[in-house]
């Protein structure tokens, strides 16, 4: 029985249960309500902050669910507490109210970041970082300098009063406060634009919620800073938009529910091909960018045709193993959001655990097969290396002795008696046959030519020494990789060669045409045709060659039709 | 060629093979030819040029250096002197590079001789 072990991105633990502040929250609202409602505050505003406060809780409560949104369910909870201590103005004691003056806009620091650090807890990038701190020093810091220079009688910290100062500060605080609200808007657009798959339905809600929040903040700053005067009815607007993030939140919750997979599917139809599965899962889970990565026994991690793959690193995406009998088979690459549903992923181990395990199986023979051509490459490769060495030995050896043995031998005959020169004229003559067996064979060997001078050289000089006419066409367009060159020379030698030896030819041509994405090669001669590739025969001997190249070869021979050999060997753009 | 052009025709003879410089300076200087000297090496082989001056240079084409068409380039690029070439293999194992390289010809080494070379200097 297979088995799913997670392996989620790492965060830090964040211990506790907002449920137990939920009935502190409500006395605390009460209370709050109730202090409104006795002083000169309108019922609007107290309505506005009571429904934010309750609906961050029941967020709060919401984000349970989700162990990666603990630390966004954490700072739910402390802007829930921290919207009703800004209220703690409307109390009788100065220094509630001291306390109220220094908790106002708190709670907006808190949702800023929420919305920037959402949903495991780490802020976006360096700059949303920079956003959620420049928020906290504009509210905490803002309203600490505030309340030492501020000349309302009922501030306790009020050591300095000051009303210029006071105002001044006023105004840098809600400078401030706007530019953080267009970066958060700035932000919040672009990461909306960037986000796919479950990670949008699961935050879209919110991040909607959270432009335009901000874009009311930023329009009541604005209008505030304008018009150098405060608005108590601004600022319960703001609060009335902003109860749309907790509820963008559960929104966000319900959503993914509701898109909840239809995995039966994965069991219902077996998936056919390399990558069959692939398209499956990320369907069922609704993921497109889902990447199922094999592991194989050696190790190695490969996709399902078989190919190599690196697992990715960062946060951006999740790795999940799939583990079957203590071993892992397949590793799934997923959008982070996938693993707020643990049970999701649960249900992929049992309905396609054996699914995956057999198109790991398939990719395992993939990439073997991979290896298995790579590695005839290879011998294909070191046998012309071979070649190579043993046409530079030959020359450099055997045949440089013959050559000067030659020479020598007709240096001798010249100044020898009639007799002897007769008899050193026929060695002589000896010598020069066995060169020119030799000068054959190292080019059937390693052709010189093709390695110093390319295909075209190398052909049109065999075509030249072909006992019967050949014509040249075409053109390759430059040097090839030696494996193509020499692939493609063997195929004209070897052609040429049955061309002499059986096809009752008067005239031959090779055609060499590069394509896009192949050598084409042809030979064509006006023969008496019939000819066919028999087992032990050279053709058969160039197919380890050409297989190697992926390339193929037709032999195209009616009976006194002539006959015509065709290569085609891929040779990449 | 007539031997009368041939006699004290300077000749410089590079091979890295010994035992072949050997008989290609009894060749020629049975002709009457001066072997001027013997190089072993593309290097080798442009230093006596420049040290001796020689009217012709047999050039081996494979050179464990560089190879004779290089050295037969760069003795054509200036007034230097005539270069023909010599290898075991063929003129056709090397294409079109004979004729482009600056060289006067090319004598595959078993058909080297007194009258060949000379045809190829006049």
């Amino acid at each position: 029985m297979a088995s799913t072990v997670l392996r989620a991105s790492p965060s830090r633990k964040v211990r506790g249960d907002p449920v137990l502040l939920l009935p502190v929250v409500v006395a605390a609202g009460l209370a709050v309500g109730r202090l409104g409602l006795h002083g000169d505050v309108s019922g609007m505003r107290v309505a506005a902050d009571l429904a934010l406060s309750w609906t961050l809780v029941a967020a709060a409560l919401a984000v349970r669910e989700r162990p990666r949104w603990r630390r966004a369910g954490w700072l739910l909870a402390t802007a829930s507490f921290a919207v009703l201590g800004a209220d703690l103005v409307w109390a009788a004691s100065n220094a509630l109210w001291t306390l109220g003056f220094l908790l106002e806009g708190l709670w907006a620091a808190l949702l800023v970041h929420l919305v920037l650090a959402f949903p495991d807890g780490r802020p976006w990038s360096r700059v949303a970082q920079i956003a959620i701190s420049g928020a906290y020093v504009a509210t905490l810091g803002g309203q600490l300098v505030g309340a030492f220079v501020d000349p309302n009688t009922r501030d306790v910290l009020g050591f300095a009063p000051h009303e210029t100062v006071a105002h001044n500060v006023d105004r840098a605080q809600e400078t401030t406060a706007m530019v953080a609200g267009l970066v958060v808007l700035v932000l919040v657009v672009r990461r909306l634009r960037v986000l796919g798959g479950p990670s949008r339905r699961a935050q879209g809600p919110l991040l909607v919620a959270a432009a335009v929040t901000a874009s009311s903040a930023v329009f009541c700053l604005g209008w505030v800073i304008a018009t150098d005067s405060a608005s108590l009815a601004l600022e319960t607007i703001v609060r009335a938009v902003a109860v749309s993030m907790p509820l963008g939140i559960v929104a966000g919750i319900v959503w993914s529910r509701l898109r909840r997979p239809e995995l039966s599917e994965l069991v219902v139809e077996l998936p056919t091909g390399a990558g069959g599965m692939r398209e499956r899962l990320a369907r069922a889970l609704g993921d497109p960018t889902l990447e199922v990565v094999y592991r194989l026994a050696d190790g190695r991690s490969v996709d399902a045709t078989g190919r190599p793959v690196s697992l990715p690193h960062g946060t951006d995406r999740t790795v999940t193993a799939v583990t079957a009998g203590g071993e892992e088979i397949a590793a799934l690459v997923h959008d982070p959001a996938l693993l707020d549903e643990p049970a999701l992923v649960e249900s992929v181990r049992a309905t396609a655990g054996l699914v995956l395990e057999n198109e790991r199986l398939a990719a395992e023979v993939r990439s073997q097969l991979a290896e298995v051509r790579a590695s005839r490459g290879r011998i294909v490769a070191a046998a012309d290396a071979e070649r190579r060495r043993i046409e530079r030995d030959l020359h450099d050896g055997a045949q440089q002795r013959l050559v000067t043995l030659s020479v020598a031998l007709g240096l001798e005959a010249a100044r020898a008696d009639p007799a002897a020169a007769d008899v050193l004229s026929r060695a002589q003559d000896d010598v020069e046959g066995a060169l020119v067996e030799l000068r054959e064979l190292a080019r059937g060997i390693h052709p010189a030519l093709l390695r110093d001078e390319g295909l075209e050289a190398a052909v049109e000089a065999l075509a030249r020494r072909a006992p019967l006419p050949v014509t040249v066409h075409g053109t390759v367009g430059g040097r090839l990789s030696d494996p193509i060159e020499l692939a493609a020379y063997f195929v004209v030698s070897e052609a040429l060669t049955n061309v002499v030896k059986h096809a009752s030819a008067t005239e031959a041509s090779v055609l060499l045409e590069r394509e896009t994405a192949a050598l084409q090669v042809a030979v064509v001669d006006d023969g008496i045709g019939g000819a066919r590739v028999r087992p032990g025969s050279g053709l058969t001997g160039l197919r380890d060659r050409l297989e190697a190249l992926d390339a193929t070869l037709t032999l195209e021979s009616e009976a006194a039709r002539g006959t015509t050999v065709r290569a085609s060997i891929p040779c990449g753009s | 060629m007539r031997r009368s052009t041939i006699v004290g025709t300077r000749v410089l003879i590079v091979d890295d093979h010994r035992p072949f410089r050997a008989v290609a300076r009894e060749l020629l200087e049975r002709a009457g030819y001066v072997v001027s000297g013997e190089a072993a090496d593309a290097a080798e082989a442009l230093d006596a040029v420049a040290a001796d001056a020689p009217d012709a240079v047999l050039l081996d084409v494979q050179l464990p250096d560089r190879d004779g068409f290089a050295v037969a380039t760069e003795l054509a690029a200036g007034d230097g002197p005539a270069v023909v070439l010599i290898s075991s293999r063929q003129a056709d194992d090397y294409g079109r590079r004979v004729e482009t390289c600056g060289a006067r010809g090319f004598i595959s080494k078993s058909k080297l001789s007194a009258a060949a070379f000379a045809a190829l200097l006049e």
